[in-house]
């Protein structure tokens, strides 16, 4: 029996030559919600395509996901085996439109379960539930979209895609209080889902105004590339009061649980 | 492809080959003035150097490859009000109609349009009269057998407000030598849409030189696929005499292996108030080799021109080379013109988000190349002509 989680062990990044991620730990149960806190520049989105595999970054350490080795896989590979991103940045393909797509996704990640025409039905259903226009289908991916569109999008292909584990790297930033509502149905409507029941979230985020829609189980905070702090959902609350700076000045409680 | 290339020496036997044309159409003295004309005439397009590796002043056609009759050609029409035929019968039956476009443009004055006048023969007429919507395309076949040489010329004449949309597929066998010209000639307030798909045998060369002459407030569009051929070389022209014309050019082209492709567009605004848009988008692979001209010129007096040029090129291999050339000459002084160029390779960033959605990288590779002829497959007339589209190139990137 493998060991459940995404389970990060000692993870180094260095990124152009410097490092970004100085060795971190962390583990995401399936089921769960964790969020990822830290100020501009800590490593969160680092760690998210890290462990995406982005190949412009080198790692070292360990990455499992249900014991299955990460870094021993190439990006798609990691996809296929449940991981999910969230991307801050997604890029525009223009051309590629947005059914096509995700059709090509869901095939690559679930290969044959779904007919043309009831995939498209479960497409049109997620696009409701996310107050998506339909419209959207025919649209070149993430060409000319607004950033809360993009963002939408990103959502959509979450839902869709129903993944094991989803980093989600700042869906937040960009979004009105309106689709940030959103966001948190979306989420909850996948963890409601049959097939998003064990999905294990990490959702990063630089302000705590998320995590008041989608309730996390336990909060860590990153810090110039190390997890200094992680805790319940108070400690999202702490942030939101007294900011990153008294945590960092409070940096000798490394790994500490308040 | 130096075999395969005539030259000077061999030049007398072409002349002797223009005997077995019919003299009593087109005129042998024509014919012969204009292969005076191909001998004299520079290419005017790239020489030989480090990247290019075809010499347009020493290709002709071998002349035992000439027959009169050679090839297959067919023009489909369902629309009786449409006058469609031959060339040879529209110059016996419609004489002052084709008068009005046929050798009107300055094709024959070129290299290459003239050696296609010089063997005129086979090729077709399409006329659509005033206020007439042809509602569905008229369709143009030509095929050359394996090492024949054919001269298409293909005549399109829309009266005042007629619309009409022709669809020309041309295919080569190995080794065949094609050399085709197309008018087509508006009358004011006309909406002309021209395309052309060419998938010749990889070894064939395929030479083409396309002229349009828009009437006033009418729209022309030449959408133009090169697919095939060892050497694929064309000129696509749009002379705005009119104002308020509008005007399209959408190119693709892809050459792999060997393939060669040296294409030309030419917008000359010569007349006030008219628009142009030009769409270029051309990916090599291998040591597939290209090139692009752009030229965009707008006249002194063609004041209120708006015309736009964007030329991008996709490189799949390290060795596939693909050199661009926008070159805007304007005159007037209240216009707007625009021209914009990439040559580059995949963006890794556009394979990462696709891999990270569990798409392999070939698949992702694959998917990104054909959306990005998108743009240029959407000015096609037809979703079948689309689709043939998207497959064959499709085809290409496996």
């Amino acid at each position: 029996m493998p060991e459940l989680g995404l389970r990060i062990a000692n993870l180094r990044c260095r990124v152009a030559g410097n490092e970004i991620l100085k060795g971190i730990d962390l583990t995401v149960e399936p089921g769960r919600v964790h969020g990822l806190m830290g100020p501009n520049g800590s490593g969160k989105s680092t760690l998210a395509l890290s462990l995406t595999g982005h190949p412009q970054y080198e790692v070292t350490g360990g990455a499992t996901l249900d014991g299955e080795d990460l870094f021993a896989l190439s990006p798609d590979k990691r996809a296929r085996a449940g991981l999910f991103l969230s991307f801050q940045y997604p890029a525009s393909i223009p051309g590629v439109k947005v059914a096509n797509f995700l059709h090509a996704a869901r095939q690559a990640e679930r290969p044959g379960d779904l007919p043309p025409a009831k995939f498209r039905a479960l497409l049109l259903e997620k696009m409701e539930q996310l107050g998506i226009d339909p419209s959207f289908m025919g649209r070149y991916l993430n060409d000319g979209f607004s950033g809360g569109e993009k963002k939408r999008l990103e959502m959509l292909q979450l839902a869709v895609l129903a993944p094991k584990y989803a980093i989600m790297d700042e869906t937040d930033s960009g979004l009105d209080i309106d689709a940030l509502k959103d966001v948190g149905r979306s989420i909850a409507a996948l963890r409601e889902s049959d097939e998003g029941r064990n999905t294990g979230f990490l959702i990063i985020t630089h302000y705590p105004r998320i995590l008041q829609y989608v309730v996390p189980d336990i909060v860590h905070v990153m810090i110039d590339g190390r997890i200094v702090m992680t805790g319940g959902h108070d400690l999202a609350n702490r942030i939101e009061r007294e900011g990153y700076d008294k945590i960092r000045d409070d940096k000798h409680r490394t790994g500490a649980v308040v | 492809m130096s075999s395969a290339l005539g030259s000077r020496a061999g030049s007398h036997d072409l002349y002797r080959r223009l005997d077995a044309f019919d003299r009593s159409q087109f005129g042998l003295e024509q014919r012969y003035r204009a292969l005076d004309r191909f001998f004299a005439l520079p290419s005017g397009r790239e020489k030989p150097g480090r990247f290019w590796r075809v010499d347009f002043e020493t290709i002709a056609p071998p002349a035992a490859q000439i027959e009169p009759g050679a090839g297959t050609a067919s023009i489909t029409s369902r629309d009786p009000a449409a006058v469609v035929c031959d060339l040879a019968t529209a110059a016996r039956e419609h004489p002052q109609l084709l008068a009005r476009a046929f050798d009107t443009s300055g094709i024959a004055a070129t290299k290459f349009g003239a050696l296609a006048r010089a063997f005129t023969g086979l090729g077709f007429f399409a006329y659509v009269p005033a206020d007439h919507a042809c509602d569905e395309p008229i369709e143009i076949r030509y095929d050359s057998p394996a090492r024949a040489a054919i001269f298409p010329w293909t005549v399109v004449l829309a009266d005042r407000g007629a619309r009409v949309t022709v669809v020309e597929r041309v295919r080569g066998g190995p080794g065949a030598f094609v050399c085709g010209a197309t008018e087509v000639v508006s009358a004011e307030h006309a909406d002309v849409t021209y395309a052309a798909v060419q998938q010749a045998d990889a070894d064939a060369r395929i030479i083409s030189s396309r002229a349009a002459r828009p009437g006033r407030d009418s729209r022309m569009a030449w959408s133009v696929a090169e697919l095939g051929g060892e050497l694929s070389a064309g000129d696509l022209h749009v002379a705005i005499e009119e104002p308020g014309a509008d005007a399209r050019i959408a190119a693709l082209f892809f050459p792999r292996h060997a393939q060669h492709v040296d294409l030309v567009s030419t917008v000359e605004h010569r007349a006030p108030e008219a628009t142009s848009e030009t769409l270029v988008k051309s990916a090599a692979r291998e040591r597939g080799q290209a090139r692009f001209l752009g030229n965009i010129r707008i006249a002194p007096h063609a004041q209120g021109s708006d015309a736009r040029l964007r030329d991008d090129a996709l490189l799949l291999s390290p060795l596939a080379h693909v050199d661009s050339v926008p070159a805007l000459e304007i005159g007037a002084n209240d216009v707007k013109a625009y021209h914009g160029a990439t040559v580059g390779a995949i963006d890794a960033e556009q394979i990462f988000y696709m891999e990270s959605r569990g798409i392999e990288t070939s698949a992702a590779e694959r998917m990104i190349a054909l959306a990005f002829f998108e743009p240029a497959i959407e000015c096609f007339p037809s979703p079948e002509l689309r689709d043939e589209i998207r497959a064959a190139v499709a085809e290409k990137l496996t």
